[in-house]
């Protein structure tokens, strides 16, 4: 649990948020702007203790208590067992900084590589992300790439320790859609090469859909559904995952097909009803809904949870 | 096989050239800070007359070829004067802004990237600092620490530059700290240190350089009024500003004491301005760019 201490009282920014994450997975954060994946993937991270921000619970990787530590012992694990893309490539790369220096850091500070080794590795992960010409780019300042390769420096970067997690916070939000994809398939290709699990934050369906294994979605700071993707995908339970999927445009739709927005905007953190946080905006609401907190409960599916009172129908399973 | 070539020789790093204009008049502004600073060094060789030589059969003189700047009233050789004064205004420049951004600089920094208590408690102590009328409390300070030496004056204005600095610098730095890429290469394991050093300090010092050209300036302005209110060093050696001082009580006599030293301090600040203005725009650009 994640809370903020704001001006306005404490803000309870994620909260009961409980899954696992096995090895080599891709698991698929999604929800609305303001749903806390940020601040969960942030929080996974051990980023978020500072003076204002209370973390309680346990984030265990790998055998190791991210909750509670110092900077000191997360400094261990950073880089080498969990490492983070950033949203905004514009501004992940220190600007007066070479490319190839900014991956060597890792490379001689925490490997002990000496200063050959990590160029020459260097410039493999840069060959990796699929950079043209590496031995030259490797002089480059971020200021002449553009934001696709800006991106794909950003991941080499964070590959440099060999990490067992990434943590990806909505590595393509900031790039064209054509790259987007390059991209996506880039991490899915290196996550098969590395051996090491992803954890891809996004509020874009279309992401998650084909490249994750499972899905969390999120809503005002909880999870709201959790399952395989396929599962969340064709069965979901919770209104709001199929509102957000009637929210994403598909390509099967006839052309000037109306978007069905969610009405409503996600609510103030700051005074969460007692009931389903989702309930002011749901059409299947009920009292029951706006005076109890539904729990996640499993569809019977193993592996596939929801947190409603008034789930959607189950729909026809294709035979197990 | 056209499109071929065009192709391979885009893909090949034809690195952009980064084209630093800054124009005519910065360069001629370096070139004339230089030459004021190398004639403050050399002075000692420089073909000049003695600075301290009195010669009373040439008294408050006009230019001349002899005396390009003429003389004053006991008969010095005022070219001579303005450039030992320039030693003064630039000693005084350099080292006051040296202890400011010594003490200041770092400060601002660990306050911006450490947050937290220590800023606040920090930077409430600056800002309290920088409320006290910084040129009042140095004539109070000088005018009770005698004897008077440019060492004292240093110090002073040193000391009361030091909040100055660090409120830029911490700005600066904040700015800067909340980059992804500071937060990148502390989840790749930077220690704080190498954060400092390797991240924030080369993103700062651009707004550092331009504000500490203009910081100089700021000092010799400020030790030039105290030289005029007769608080910098002793006569006779010479200070622009205490040559102004000197000039006041016989400007009708002799202009010509008066005019030189003021033409040297304007220009040397007008100079130095525009080039901390030139650079801190130009970085601002290039910043832009990226």
């Amino acid at each position: 649990m994640t809370t903020f201490d704001t001006a306005s009282g404490p803000l309870p920014a994620v909260g009961g948020v409980s899954f696992d994450l096995n090895q080599n997975e891709t698991l698929g954060i999604v929800g609305e702007s303001g749903s806390g994946k940020t601040v969960l993937s942030r929080t996974i991270m051990g980023l978020q203790q500072r003076q204002n921000v209370t973390v309680t619970g346990s984030v265990l990787l790998n055998g190791f208590e991210v909750v509670g530590a110092s900077e000191e012992e997360k400094r261990k694990i950073w880089g080498l067992e969990v490492a983070m893309i950033f949203q905004d490539p514009m501004t992940s790369l220190n600007p007066v900084m070479r490319i190839g220096k900014q991956i060597d850091e890792i490379l001689r500070v925490r490997l002990g590589m000496d200063r050959q080794a990590a160029k020459a590795r260097a410039i493999e992960l840069l060959e990796l992300v699929g950079i043209p010409s590496p031995k030259d780019r490797y002089r480059v300042f971020p200021g002449e790439l553009s934001g696709g390769m800006r991106q794909r420096v950003v991941i080499a970067t964070a590959l440099a320790g060999s990490p067992k997690l990434l943590m990806a916070d909505e590595p393509t939000t900031g790039l064209d859609v054509t790259i987007q994809a390059q991209i996506l398939n880039l991490l899915e290709e290196i996550k098969a090469k590395m051996e090491m699990s992803v954890v891809l934050v996004t509020h874009d369906l279309g992401v998650v859909a084909t490249r994750t294994s499972r899905v969390i979605v999120m809503y005002a700071g909880r999870i709201v559904e959790i399952g395989t993707t396929r599962d969340v995908f064709a069965h979901h339970r919770m209104p709001y995952t199929r509102a957000l999927l009637e929210g994403s445009p598909k390509v099967s739709n006839p052309s000037h097909t109306r978007l069905k927005a969610i009405p409503g905007r996600p609510p103030n953190l700051l005074n969460l009803s007692q009931g389903c946080s989702f309930a002011p905006r749901c059409s299947f609401a009920t009292d029951r809904c706006r005076q109890d907190r539904p729990e996640l409960e499993s569809t019977g599916t193993p592996g596939h949870s929801f947190a409603c009172w008034n789930p959607l129908p189950e729909t026809r399973r294709a035979s197990a | 096989m056209y499109v071929q070539e065009m192709v391979e020789e885009t893909a090949l790093p034809d690195r952009p050239e980064r084209k630093k204009k800054l124009g005519v008049i910065y360069w001629i502004c370096v070139g004339w800070i230089a030459l004021n600073l190398l004639a403050a060094i050399f002075a000692n060789f420089l073909p000049i007359e003695n600075p301290f030589n009195q010669n009373y059969a040439v008294v408050n003189a006009g230019p001349s070829l002899h005396h390009l700047f003429g003389t004053d009233d006991l008969g010095r050789d005022i070219f001579s004067r303005v450039v030992y004064g320039s030693r003064v205004s630039i000693e005084a420049g350099l080292g006051a802004i040296a202890i400011g951004f010594a003490v200041g600089a770092p400060l601002g920094m660990l306050a911006a990237y450490r947050r937290g208590k220590f800023d606040s408690m920090l930077t409430t102590f600056m800002y309290i600092f920088l409320a006290f009328p910084a040129i009042i409390a140095t004539i109070a300070i000088l005018s009770f620490w005698t004897p008077r030496s440019l060492l004292k004056i240093i110090i002073v204005i040193g000391v009361a530059s030091i909040p100055l600095v660090y409120r830029v610098i911490r700005t600066a730095t904040l700015n800067v700290a909340t980059k992804d890429y500071v937060v990148a290469a502390k989840v790749q394991g930077a220690t704080d240190r190498r954060i400092m050093v390797k991240e924030l300090l080369p993103n700062v010092a651009p707004i550092g350089v331009s504000f500490l050209l203009i910081g100089i300036a700021t000092v010799v302005v400020l030790e030039g009024s105290l030289a005029f209110l007769g608080l910098s060093v002793n006569p006779p050696t010479p200070s622009w500003g205490n040559m102004i001082n000197e000039a006041r009580t016989i400007l009708q006599v002799n202009p010509w004491l008066a005019i030189f030293p003021s033409l040297a301090m304007c220009l040397f600040l007008l100079s130095l301005n525009f080039i901390g203005d030139r650079l801190r725009s130009h970085f601002e650009v290039t910043e832009s760019k990226l």
